[in-house]
């Protein structure tokens, strides 16, 4: 049985160009690979800017209990057991949104034009268009073994940054003079 | 069921001053000979803004015109073009970015955007698809682009996008930009576009589109794609732009030793503290990427110690130049100054040149302390050239005042002689390298139709080719020489501004597509990959003459649009300086002047080659109706802007 993989957001903060340049080439062909058309909107992968413009490509963790699954009253999301991730399954999908409020990672959102739940699915198997696009190659579609010490690191990683996110102003501040005239 | 067309399909027309909101369909009228971006842009300003429309009227238009690319995934279809007729050359007037603006009024249903008319009191456009409404904006009065952006975002989502302007757009400052998803992501800076918007009171334009982007043939674009990331593999001019960003340019100046510096006197100077590797490995904190674009050029880069910490800003060449304009070679003060410039909403571009003049009229004497209000107005000194910066946003103080009018218009109210100080052509400030020792791109500087602009005109094409590439496209070997040559140069220069004209009507970078390190790659780039690209979106099937042509007929429409406010010949100059004055410093171009007799000579070759009357500079009606431009050629000749006499040739 093939593994289960999940794409993993693998960058490499010591090389200038290994982490997230905001280009949003993984939403335009997650979409087209998905819908045949371009619209982030309808991307399962979404690049999320944060203030302080660092951009980061979030999508579906795959979680072993899915919370969008405990939370679907219409067992629309059920298990491909081949890809072993939960997937959607639009013919049952009511549009209610109880996964999107569930999902502790807002992974999960509703499609604008058909207003079903979608999440990532690993392009059914095949090469991930995400993966196969990104510029920067900070993508992958990584085994349960590969992600485990990438898990760690990150955890870590989060513990130490949290506090370097806490400390920075974000960019709405405006510009230097106006705060060294603050300093006085 | 998925679009099938990478088109909208629809033009959004707002009119302030009568609150009305409306939507046409975009025929085509408008997409099979303008197709999109600067093509369509510079067709609606020739149909709707007249020569009796002043900048600051009402009736002028500010037309927001992405790509035709743009919303789709082709590599690097990031930008969007802003147009109007500009505060600062009394004539056409364009901007561009690669911020994701465009491409979300494209998903929320429109092609094109265009403002008309000037609102009572500040306001801002809000659009959600298919809800458009104007909106109160007087909490946003004075705020910086970067305020108003993360107001948008908190209000209304971290998806949403924006447009903006600064409190220089507000104060009708001629050097105002429109700033596109707040300071750090793109701006449309030059020709005082930022002015247009203040003048009719409108603030921001907040857009969220979720729609579809189509395209007609998948395969077809995903070969393509393909195509393009194999030749940019082995096109030895890409990695600098992804290792370094814009700031490789320096290598271009150093080597030719061109930089501009105080106030465009210098050649060589010293450039070393502003190395690209410094900016690397000292202050870089992102290397960001505009919309689709694996190039990856974009950079944000924060000073962590000393007077200027704590300040992050994102950096371009054209800012690291114009900083040695005014004799600053400091890298934390120039990213502090480009802070300093992307939040209170000005170009630094214009702004860069307008305080040099200042600098060198403060040397001659010509400006006395008493008038720069204590300001020491010295060639490198920090704290004044930001201070002036800020007031100049502000229009604080007289100086301020007359400098925010822009170069051209600051020297005719200083007087003194201080016009010989004023670099800028037809108005619009002086940008890239010095021209002498390059006598092509000399004559680019002149020619662009938004004022100075080595974009428009792109005379790099002279770096890369062989001389047997040169006689084969454009008659003569002698065109690929760079410092001497006089023939083919003209005819090279008209190529080279059509072929990157293409890249702005499909919203291509150049940085992607219009530079190469070789005459092939250049090609297939810019016009082979690009008709790929375009027909694979749209289902259209133009040939590579077309396209060509397409990039030939918008500037054609931005030349009669010029010339119908009274652009000729006499016009197509640039500053004396260059003619008279040897390059100091010495260096690889130390010494030269610009050769007025093969300046002439090229212009000649250039205006034959357009189908332009070399006498007048006028346009031709068989020139334009060549190009399918009979109506524009109607208008010309009502109004005595034809030649007398029709010298173009008839094909």
């Amino acid at each position: 049985m093939a593994k289960k993989k999940r794409i993993v957001y693998t960058n490499r903060p010591w090389e200038a160009t290994g982490i997230c340049s905001g280009c949003h080439l993984c939403e335009l062909y997650c979409s087209l690979q998905h819908v045949g058309a371009f619209n982030p909107y309808r991307a399962r992968i979404r690049v999320a800017e944060l203030s302080t413009g660092v951009d980061v490509p979030v999508t579906c963790q795959q979680c072993q209990d899915p919370a969008c699954q405990a939370a679907c009253k219409f067992d629309a999301i059920v298990l491909n057991k081949k890809l072993q991730i939960v997937v959607v399954d639009e013919t049952k999908c009511t549009s209610c949104g109880a996964c999107v409020g569930a999902c502790p990672y807002g992974i999960i959102t509703l499609d604008p034009v058909t207003n079903k739940a979608i999440k990532c699915d690993l392009c059914g198997g095949e090469s991930p268009a995400c993966v196969d696009i990104c510029p920067s190659h900070v993508l992958g579609a990584l085994t349960d073994e590969e992600v485990s010490e990438h898990n760690r690191l990150r955890f870590a990683a989060l513990l130490a940054a949290s506090d370097e996110l806490r400390r920075n102003t974000p960019s709405g501040e405006g510009p230097v003079l106006k705060r060294l005239e603050k300093r006085g | 069921m998925a679009k099938k067309n990478s088109y909208a399909g629809k033009i959004l027309r707002v009119d302030l001053s009568t609150g009305a909101i409306t939507t046409q369909e975009l025929g085509p009228e408008y997409t099979d000979l303008f197709l999109g971006g600067r093509g369509i842009a510079s067709k609606i300003l020739y149909d709707e803004v007249p020569p009796e429309v002043e900048p600051f009227d009402p009736a002028n238009r500010l037309i927001f015109s992405p790509g035709a690319l743009i919303g789709t995934g082709v590599p690097a279809a990031s930008r969007t073009t802003v147009a109007a007729r500009s505060p600062l050359t009394n004539m056409h007037g364009d901007g561009h970015s690669g911020a994701s603006w465009g491409a979300e009024l494209k998903r929320a249903g429109y092609d094109v955007l265009i403002f008309q008319g000037k609102a009572e009191r500040p306001v801002y456009l809000y659009i959600d698809n298919d809800t458009v409404e104007i909106r109160d904006a007087s909490h946003l009065r004075g705020q910086f682009t970067s305020a108003v952006h993360s107001w948008a975002r908190t209000t209304f989502g971290a998806d949403v996008c924006t447009v903006s302007i600064g409190p220089a757009g507000e104060n009708l400052v001629r050097l105002a930009g429109v700033y596109h998803n707040g300071a750090d992501k793109g701006v449309s800076a030059r020709c005082g576009l930022g002015a247009v918007m203040g003048s009719k009171n409108l603030k921001a334009i907040v857009t969220r589109g979720t729609g579809d982007i189509g395209v007609a043939d998948i395969a077809a674009l995903k070969a393509a794609f393909k195509d393009y990331l194999d030749t940019i593999a082995v096109d030895p001019y890409v990695p600098p732009a992804t290792k370094y960003g814009t700031c490789r340019f320096m290598g271009h100046r150093v080597k030719f030793g061109i930089h501009g510096a105080e106030n465009w006197r210098y050649g060589a100077y010293h450039w070393e503290t502003l190395d690209p590797e410094i900016f690397r490995s000292d202050y870089q904190v992102k290397a960001g990427a505009c919309l689709a674009c694996p190039v990856r050029c974009r950079r944000d880069y924060r000073v962590r110690t000393g007077p200027y910490a704590g300040v992050t800003a994102k950096l371009e060449w054209e800012t690291i130049a114009r900083s040695m304009t005014c004799g600053v070679t400091n890298p934390e003060a120039v990213i502090a100054w480009s802070n300093q410039c992307n939040h209170y909403g000005l170009d630094t571009e214009g702004t860069g040149d307008t305080i040099a003049f200042a600098m060198e009229c403060f040397e001659n004497g010509i400006l006395t302390e008493k008038e720069t209000e204590g300001l020491r107005l010295e060639f490198g000194n920090e704290a004044a050239w930001l201070e002036l910066t800020r007031r100049i946003a502000l229009r604080q103080g007289e100086l301020a005042n007359i400098l925010a009018e822009g170069t051209k218009r600051a020297a005719a109210k200083i007087g003194r002689g201080s016009e010989r100080f004023a670099m800028h052509v037809k108005g619009g400030e002086m940008t890239a390298g010095d021209p002498r020792g390059m006598p092509v791109r000399a004559v680019s500087y002149a020619t662009s139709t938004r004022g100075s602009d080595h974009l428009r005109s792109n005379p790099y094409i002279e770096e890369i080719m062989r001389p047997e590439e040169a006689l084969q496209w454009f008659g003569s070997e002698e065109a690929a020489d760079i410092k001497h040559g006089v023939r083919g140069k003209g005819k090279m220069l008209k190529f080279s501004e059509d072929f990157v004209t293409i890249g702005d009507i499909l919203g291509l970078c150049k940085f992607a597509y219009y530079r190469s390190a070789t005459f092939p790659y250049l090609y297939r780039k810019g016009v082979h990959l690009a008709t790929r690209f375009y027909n694979a979106c749209t289902g259209r099937n133009l040939s590579e003459e077309e396209m060509l042509m397409a990039g030939e007929r918008a500037f054609n429409v931005e030349k009669a649009y010029n010339t119908r406010c009274g652009a000729t010949r006499a016009d197509d100059v640039i500053p004396r300086r260059f003619f008279e004055e040897p390059l100091l410093g010495g260096g690889p171009s130390g010494g030269a002047v610009v050769d007025l007799e093969k300046f002439d000579a090229i212009l000649d070759e250039y205006y034959e080659d357009r189908r332009w009357d070399p006498d007048t500079g006028l346009p031709t009606r068989a020139g334009l109706e060549r190009l399918g431009l009979n109506a524009i050629a109607d208008d010309l000749e009502a109004r005595g802007k034809l030649p007398v006499s029709d010298c173009g040739k008839v094909e």
